[in-house]
């Protein structure tokens, strides 16, 4: 039980189940289908995606703001690629993939080598790849071709792509964070920088192997998220970087690094979901959404707080 | 042995993965017209008309198409909703559609500002649920009917006054939010008209983000790199007030010509004090009523226009309807300034 309220992931857990069991009750018809669940889990399919790449980062202690940015960049550019230039799907794909790791470079080198601030550095960048974006694709690309459409709308036992992407993305981290020493290292990092470097963990480097996740997972994002709406938009991802640290902070992270596990942040971005979602079935406004998540957030943190003294 | 017994368990895996996987229809656009499925058999007061916005919180929707929204519903009798996400965002309006299709309201009214929402408001009509979208067209989409404002005729108008007030000649600058289609629409039909004029010369295009601050900041910016500047034209609610702003701490109001859209209060103000010189207006309140009272008929069949439309293959509502646009300038503006 002592166990059960510490943990994060199982305190959130628990208030997953009463938030769904609740829900069931009072919406009987429309909450618990088949088809309002599978179109959650596709809502928050790119979330889940970039919280995965955002959860390592605070792991170790960093984070980053440009997350959005690139997820719109991304999309855009390889939208562009393929409209303009008649670039073939996998290469343009390939294309967009290897400019967020670009970003993702950029950002690393600049944070662990150059030792400029994350926060300002992430928050230059944000503003550096949404314009790109925007010049990369005007107001907007769309008619985009059939098979890059394909890659976020085909279906896989009734629900689409993206899901089964982001349910990838997340074993696969969780199984790396859990049990290769690599993807360890970054909670010793987290955990203490000083003594992470003086066990000879090149910790610049690992940093930089972050930052370089993270924005590849961005850009996976993008271009999932272009492929489902069928366009790539300069203005997707607006404020995705605070939802998606947001999420991970209910998942278990800490800003000062060294805690959280990657299902955690399926968990996060679960909640919002279903927050979202029943602001939406319930018919509450859109305002009500933001004040009730950042209630939310700060009762969770609250609580854990008050436990972890209690039982420490 | 033991390999081939793996190989045709991965055989049998991937045969069934392929089996269960589905790729999108080719065709997106099949029209669907079933007009008698859309027929409620339920009480008015049961009724719901759901709106869905991309930004619910942004003043001119909230003053002009929510207040005509909530209006109607009340003068109908029915129970209206409105949602969307709090700030602009397209993808977020999109998963906010998808969501309340499986709600089944009677009729779903769509703000148009995006070509992206067109998958989502054909899945809310192959759902049988009577969609009608306001403010932009959505091409691709098979909405039932649509309202609002040609945004190229927004920008022509802009042209046109501006050039009439510079007499044809002098330095323009244009901003509002880069990356929407309806407000590139307008860029178009603004230099579309300044063609026609070789003596303007536009000094760029910039993106005020719809931020009264920054589109102040881009004004006063503009006026320091070009101390002869004649004229800004604002292409969002933002960006009068801000370029306004800008231009009276300049000390140049009267000298530095400002057209821009909407006619929110602190605009007609603007324009009441000549700092602003003309308002390219939307008649925002009729995409919303008239909208909803479209949606209503098409419920109800207030208007059979044959003995069966749904096999006559039509809709008892106009398809396309444009509102128009309102000209403010210091002339009529004390009709529109509230007493």
């Amino acid at each position: 039980m002592q166990k059960l309220l510490q943990e994060r992931i199982y305190s959130l857990s628990v208030l997953l189940v009463l938030v769904v069991l609740c829900a069931s009750v009072i919406f009987p018809s429309t909450f618990l289908t088949f088809e309002n669940l599978r179109q959650i889990l596709l809502n928050l399919s790119t979330d889940t995606i970039v919280a995965v790449g955002m959860m390592i980062l605070l792991i170790s202690g960093v984070f980053d703001l440009s997350v959005g940015s690139v997820v719109a960049f991304t999309g855009c550019l390889t939208a562009n690629l393929m409209f303009f230039y008649g670039v073939p799907v996998p290469v343009a794909v390939l294309a967009g993939l290897a400019s967020s790791l670009v970003i993702g470079l950029m950002n690393g080198y600049l944070v662990a080598f150059r030792n400029i601030n994350p926060m300002i550095q992430t928050l230059a960048m944000m503003g550096i790849v949404r314009g790109l974006a925007l010049m990369v694709s005007g107001s907007g690309i769309q008619n985009l071709p059939y098979w890059f459409n394909a890659l976020g709308q085909s279906r896989l036992l009734g629900i689409q792509m993206p899901v089964w992407y982001m349910l990838l993305a997340v074993s696969i981290f969780s199984f790396f964070t859990s049990r290769t020493i690599f993807f360890r290292r970054y909670y010793y990092i987290g955990g203490n920088e000083k003594a992470a470097e003086l066990s000879g963990i090149d910790v610049r480097k690992m940093k930089m192997y972050a930052f370089m996740l993270s924005a590849l997972l961005a850009g996976i994002a993008g271009i999932l998220l272009s492929s489902r709406l069928g366009a790539a938009l300069p203005t997707m991802g607006r404020g995705l970087e605070l939802r998606v640290i947001t999420a991970v902070i209910l998942g278990g992270a800490t800003l000062s690094g060294g805690q959280g596990k990657i299902v955690g942040a399926l968990l996060g971005t679960i909640l919002m979901g279903l927050v979202s979602n029943l602001m939406v079935i319930s018919r509450v406004s859109g305002y009500w959404q933001e004040i009730i998540l950042g209630i939310i957030l700060i009762s969770i943190l609250w609580a854990d707080q008050s436990l972890q003294k209690k039982y420490s | 042995m033991k390999n081939v017994r793996t190989l045709k368990r991965y055989a049998a895996l991937i045969l069934l993965t392929n089996l269960s996987c589905e790729l999108p229809p080719r065709d997106t656009n099949k029209a669907v017209l079933v007009q008698d499925a859309y027929r409620t058999e339920t009480s008015v007061e049961d009724e719901e008309y759901v709106m869905i916005t991309t930004a619910v919180s942004m003043p001119m929707y909230v003053n002009h198409d929510q207040a005509a929204f909530l209006k109607w519903g009340e003068t109908r009798n029915v129970k209206v909703s409105i949602l969307g996400p709090a700030d602009w965002d397209v993808p977020a309006q999109i998963n906010t559609i998808e969501e309340v299709i499986g709600t089944r309201p009677t009729g779903l009214l769509i703000n148009g500002t995006d070509p992206a929402i067109a998958q989502a408001i054909n899945k809310a009509v192959d759902a049988g649920i009577p969609t009608v979208v306001y403010d932009s067209n959505i091409p691709g989409a098979n909405h039932h009917a649509f309202l609002g404002t040609d945004w190229y005729e927004i920008g022509k108008m802009q042209g046109q006054e501006m050039a009439r007030l510079l007499n044809g000649k002098g330095k323009i600058a244009y901003m509002g939010i880069l990356g929407l289609t309806n407000m590139d629409q307008g860029f178009k039909g603004l230099l579309e008209v300044l063609t026609q004029y070789p003596d303007i010369t536009v000094v760029g295009k910039f993106d005020d983000k719809a931020n009264v601050q920054e589109a102040a900041r881009i004004t006063s910016d503009l006026l320091a790199a070009h101390p002869d500047l004649a004229g800004v034209c604002g292409f969002d609610s933002n960006s009068g007030p801000g370029i306004a702003l800008a231009v009276r701490e300049a000390r140049k109001s009267g000298k530095v010509m400002i057209t821009t859209v909407d006619w929110e209060p602190e605009h007609l103000s603007l324009v009441k004090d000549g700092t602003i010189q003309m308002l390219a207006g939307q008649k925002r309140e009729l995409f919303t009523w008239y909208g909803a009272q479209f949606l209503y008929d098409m419920v109800h069949q207030t208007n059979r226009l044959s003995t069966n439309d749904a096999q006559a293959g039509i809709t008892n509502i106009p398809a396309i309807i444009n509102t128009g646009l309102i000209r403010i300038t210091r002339d009529n503006v004390d009709e529109f300034l509230k007493p």
